[in-house]
């Protein structure tokens, strides 16, 4: 319940690392290392780890590591297809720099400081190197001195220090040999996680209750995914078309509680995917639906970080022909099922360069497969862009394992026409996945922020480019083209036929999504799209955290992403807000929104949420060991906080032992010689007996010999009293 | 680390106390009494004090104003209790088991002397006992490890100057010898006077100079119970 206690030892090569684990003896350590040489230590503290109290990680400066991902090399192995291998035959795996941490039973706790609190590194530093020269100046005489002035005191200090050991050093973490029995500067680490154990006990914990009072120790990790259609769906609409199914992932993870910006790793695709819908209901309006045979279907899954929680529900679903809720569709519905990967890693490898190759991977070359990676491929061209299909059964980690674990026999001849849209071939280009350094750098994000209209007018790509506003090789026109060119092949897969009008995704929209995913919740396209409430609550102007959080509180990042399909993709109604609120059109939902001028709009929409929670917390009787679904728990704990300071060196415990020890001693004997001796001691005055101390039970005898004198001297005093 | 600072200095604080407790008072259940009674003597007069001290706002902040009354108002008290004992003492004969309670004038005086000190030396040390449970022990930015053991030797000194100013105290009003009463007084003055040294550091300076009144008070109290070197001489005489 305390938290981790440890003496502070700045990690500046690896040597230190091996000498804290080898040959420190004033243990246990609290190892301060920089985020560079994190991943060279870590290993090494995981494997020995009794002289590790708990590491505290730094950020210096803007260098950062070459790789620093705490996801394993293999994400999500359990709940891949089994057909897949991770490492491949060749020996690479995806996550070549994974450490796997956020996966491991981890010892003791890590806890990481950003650059923007380096101060707090500097006190620790300066607590290391130099507090002792600081309190010898605070104390303003030098320590053991001959000086006249001082002497007594410095002698005084002398002797007490010299008792303990032979010199005053000037630096007590420094000098590693003598560390044992001094002051030493320290640190503790809280995190107090409930006694959670695993998901399967601590979920049967938290069912118990003790004495009536319900205690709760974890609960399932899970939130909400975001569905969207391009033409309404419904079980009020009797055909339902056949569909095309995009999807991509929102959420990430760190290792840390409250960082997790996952740039490339999900915000990349997940922006991609919105301007894309966005793109192609403005190429096909929601009036135009009864011209087209098939539809779209627009999804965004969370909780993918932990064993496919999103996907794996709505597969599961799928099987049983219950998903969504409102409007399910059977799998072999799914003409289509494509993608979007992780597609920002190499965005800072082509930076200053206007490629970005892609490859999409296909397990199968199935006829819907193969027309489509044409058409994106040609679609693709048009703006410089490669696209490179790989066809393997070695799927990269992405929510079409659940749907190929789950829906492989459940469809005609167990075909599943799947294309998965990457940045990357056999490995990630993304070094930092799924960390804290998966950030707007990593991607070469540089806001623009360029005014947007009236009525939510984005400037078009072209004119970007024409007045010098954006450059061809910036993120938001890669985005937003590569959005484009999926929206066209899209219309070609709806509509039978190539786009032939100008609607393209805005570079500028990119810009603004990119925004409000990885520098501030505080953004344009937020405040629009949130509820019209009488109160303006502007969030804090930090990126969202993207990680899925437990499932009984609804996170924000899909509730944003939901909101932004519905502003940006539904149709406005002239409507007022109880107009608005009691609308009820078979296929649509509406939503009374902040809209643009911030006077409110009503917005009529496809866009819905179904629950992103494991199937197996559903099911009754589900084998938690079974592997089959993700069981991903996060347990109960309490808040966080770490402090600095300097645990005594012992020295001032054993004077105050020996002085202690030697006190009661001398007292016992000499009250013990005192209450044998009074007699002799204590010659009584004539008007009193003084008995210091007396009453051992040996006395009583003797006692019983002087009662007599005793009554006569009662006697005595008494008189006394009454002559005063 | 600092668990042990925390035995260490309760063993030295209250070791000392506790052994003459244990050797004295313990087996007799009226001594018992009398030094509860001066223990609860001492809380009251602390309790005065508080409240005079919470009274004067302005000089809250001002160590030593508070310090001032709270010596002349335990002063004070041990007077009351003085009286209170000369007042009960034949009633406490009477209850006592073993009548030989009357015996010994001094000894009440050394009892609730005791009891007076023990709780002062509580309430000295407690807070400071609480804090050296840990994790950390003083020292980030100014602040030696020696605090701890500091207060607990001023804590046994003035539970031991408490026992032998109850000792010199009684026996001056019973002797009406006020040049003893008056070193009680002044020697607390002294004594907490040079404690206030301690904000500053300079422990040795308030140590030494504490536990040299300590040793004289110490004399004073031997003889005022009646002690003589030639008694002392005997005694050690018959030892060897």
């Amino acid at each position: 319940m305390n938290g981790a206690v440890g003496v502070v030892q700045m990690i500046s090569n690896i040597s230190d690392a091996a000498w804290l684990v080898n040959n420190a003896t004033a243990g246990p350590y609290m190892a301060v290392v920089n985020t560079a040489l994190f991943l060279d230590v870590i290993d090494l503290f995981m494997f020995m780890p009794n002289n590790v109290a708990g590491i505290l990680v730094y950020q210096n400066g803007t260098a950062r590591p070459k790789t620093f991902s705490q996801e394993s090399t293999c994400p999500n192995e359990v709940s891949s297809d089994p057909v897949s291998q991770c490492p491949s035959s060749s020996g690479m795996s995806w996550n070549m720099g994974g450490t796997g941490l956020l996966r491991r039973n981890i010892p003791f706790p890590i806890f990481y400081l950003p650059q923007t609190r380096i101060e707090e590194i500097d006190k620790i530093n300066n607590c290391f190197q130099r507090y002792n020269l600081d309190r010898a100046n605070q104390n303003g005489k030098p320590l053991c001195s001959i000086q006249l002035k001082s002497r007594i005191v410095s002698l005084f200090r002398c002797f007490c220090l010299n008792t303990m050991h032979a010199h005053y050093p000037e630096r007590y973490n420094l000098d590693r040999a003598y560390q044992n029995g001094r002051p030493l500067c320290s640190i503790q680490l809280k995190s107090f996680m409930f006694a959670a154990v695993n998901s399967e006990v601590c979920l049967r914990r938290s069912t118990t209750s003790a004495l009536l009072t319900p205690t709760k120790v974890c609960d399932p990790l899970g939130d909400q995914n975001v569905y969207f259609s391009l033409f309404p769906r419904g079980k009020e609409i009797l055909k339902n078309k056949p569909i095309t199914l995009v999807t991509a992932r929102i959420d990430t993870a760190s290792l840390f509680d409250g960082l997790a910006p996952g740039a490339a790793s999900s915000v990349v695709g997940m922006v991609t995917l919105l301007m894309s819908a966005v793109t192609l209901t403005k190429m096909m309006p929601v009036s135009d639906s009864h011209l087209y045979d098939s539809n779209v279907v627009w999804n965004l899954f969370n909780g993918e970080t932990f064993d496919y929680i999103g996907s794996q529900r709505v597969a599961y679903e799928m099987k049983f022909g219950s998903w969504p809720s409102f409007a399910p569709l059977d799998s072999s519905d799914v003409k289509l099922h494509i993608e979007l990967g992780q597609i920002g890693g190499s965005l800072n490898l082509y930076s200053e360069n206007t490629s970005w190759p892609l490859y999409a991977y296909a397990a199968d070359s199935y006829t819907p497969v193969t027309e489509f990676l044409n058409e994106m491929l040609m679609n693709a061209k048009q703006f410089n862009m490669t696209l490179l299909p790989v066809f393997t059964k070695n799927l990269p980690p992405s929510s079409l394992h659940s749907f190929r674990r789950i829906l492989k026999n459940e469809t005609e001849n167990g075909e599943l026409p799947e294309v998965l849209l990457v940045d990357y071939k056999d490995t990630f280009t993304n070094s930092y996945y799924e960390s804290v350094f998966d950030d707007a750098d990593n991607i070469g994000f540089v806001y623009r922020n360029i005014s947007v209209g009236p009525d939510g007018q984005f400037v078009p790509t072209s004119d970007l480019l024409a007045n010098g506003t954006m450059r061809e090789w910036d993120v938001q026109v890669k985005i937003s083209r590569l959005a484009t060119a999926l929206a066209l092949t899209m219309y070609q897969r709806v509509a039978g036929k190539p786009y032939a009008a100008d609607i393209a995704a805005s570079a500028h929209l990119a810009d603004e999504m990119l925004y409000c995913f990885l520098r501030s919740q505080a953004c344009r396209l937020l405040l629009a799209a949130d509820y019209a409430t009488s109160a303006v609550e502007v969030p804090t102007a930090s990126a969202p955290p993207l990680y899925v959080g437990v499932a009984a509180l609804s996170n924000t990042p899909a509730i944003f992403a939901g909101h932004l399909l519905v502003l940006l993709a539904g149709t406005q109604l002239s409507l007022n807000k109880t107009a608005c609120d009691s609308l009820d059109k078979p296929g649509f939902s509406y939503y009374w929104l902040r809209g643009w001028n911030h006077t409110g709009v009503c917005m009529q929409t496809t866009m819905n949420f179904t629950q992103a929670v494991s199937p197996a917390f559903l099911l009754q009787d589900y084998d938690m060991s079974s592997g089959m679904y993700s069981t991903w728990t996060e347990s109960v704990w309490a808040a966080m906080w770490a402090r600095v300071f300097v645990s005594g060196g012992g020295g001032g415990a054993r004077v105050a032992a020996c002085a202690g020890a030697a006190a009661t001693l001398a007292a016992a004997l000499l009250t013990y010689w005192l209450s044998k001796h009074a007699d002799v001691l204590f010659k009584q005055p004539a008007d009193s007996i003084v008995n210091d101390a007396a009453s051992g039970r040996k006395n009583k005898f003797r006692r019983a010999a002087r009662i007599g004198r005793v009554q006569r001297t009662a006697l005595l005093k008494r008189a006394n009293l009454k002559r005063y | 680390m600092t668990l042990a600072e925390f035995f260490s200095c309760s063993l030295l604080a209250f070791g000392a106390p506790l052994a003459m407790f244990a050797l004295t008072i313990a087996n007799d259940p009226v001594r018992i009494i009398i030094m509860i009674a001066a223990a609860f003597a001492w809380l009251l007069s602390f309790l005065v004090s508080s409240l005079v001290w919470f009274t004067v706002v302005p000089l809250r902040s001002h160590l030593a104003f508070g310090m001032v009354f709270a010596v002349i108002i335990q002063e004070a008290f041990r007077y009351g209790t003085y009286r209170l004992l000369r007042k009960t003492e034949a009633g406490l004969k009477e209850i006592s088991e073993n009548h030989n309670l009357s015996s010994n004038k001094m000894e009440m005086a050394y009892v609730s002397g005791l009891g007076f000190g023990t709780m002062s030396g509580a309430f000295a040390l407690v807070n400071v006992l609480a804090d050296s449970v840990g994790p950390g022990t003083l020292g980030l930015y100014s602040g030696t490890e020696f605090f701890f053991v500091t207060s607990a030797a001023m804590t046994l000194c003035m539970i031991l100057l408490n026992t032998f100013w109850s000792i010199i105290f009684f026996s001056g009003l019973d002797d009406k010898n006020y040049l003893k009463v008056t070193w009680v007084i002044g020697s607390h003055f002294l004594v907490s006077g040079l404690s206030l040294l301690n904000r500053n550091q300079w422990y040795a300076a308030t140590i030494l100079p504490s536990y040299l009144v300590l040793l004289a008070t110490a004399v004073i109290a031997f003889r005022s119970a009646g002690g003589t070197t030639k008694g002392l001489m005997q005694t050690l005489a018959a030892r060897s």
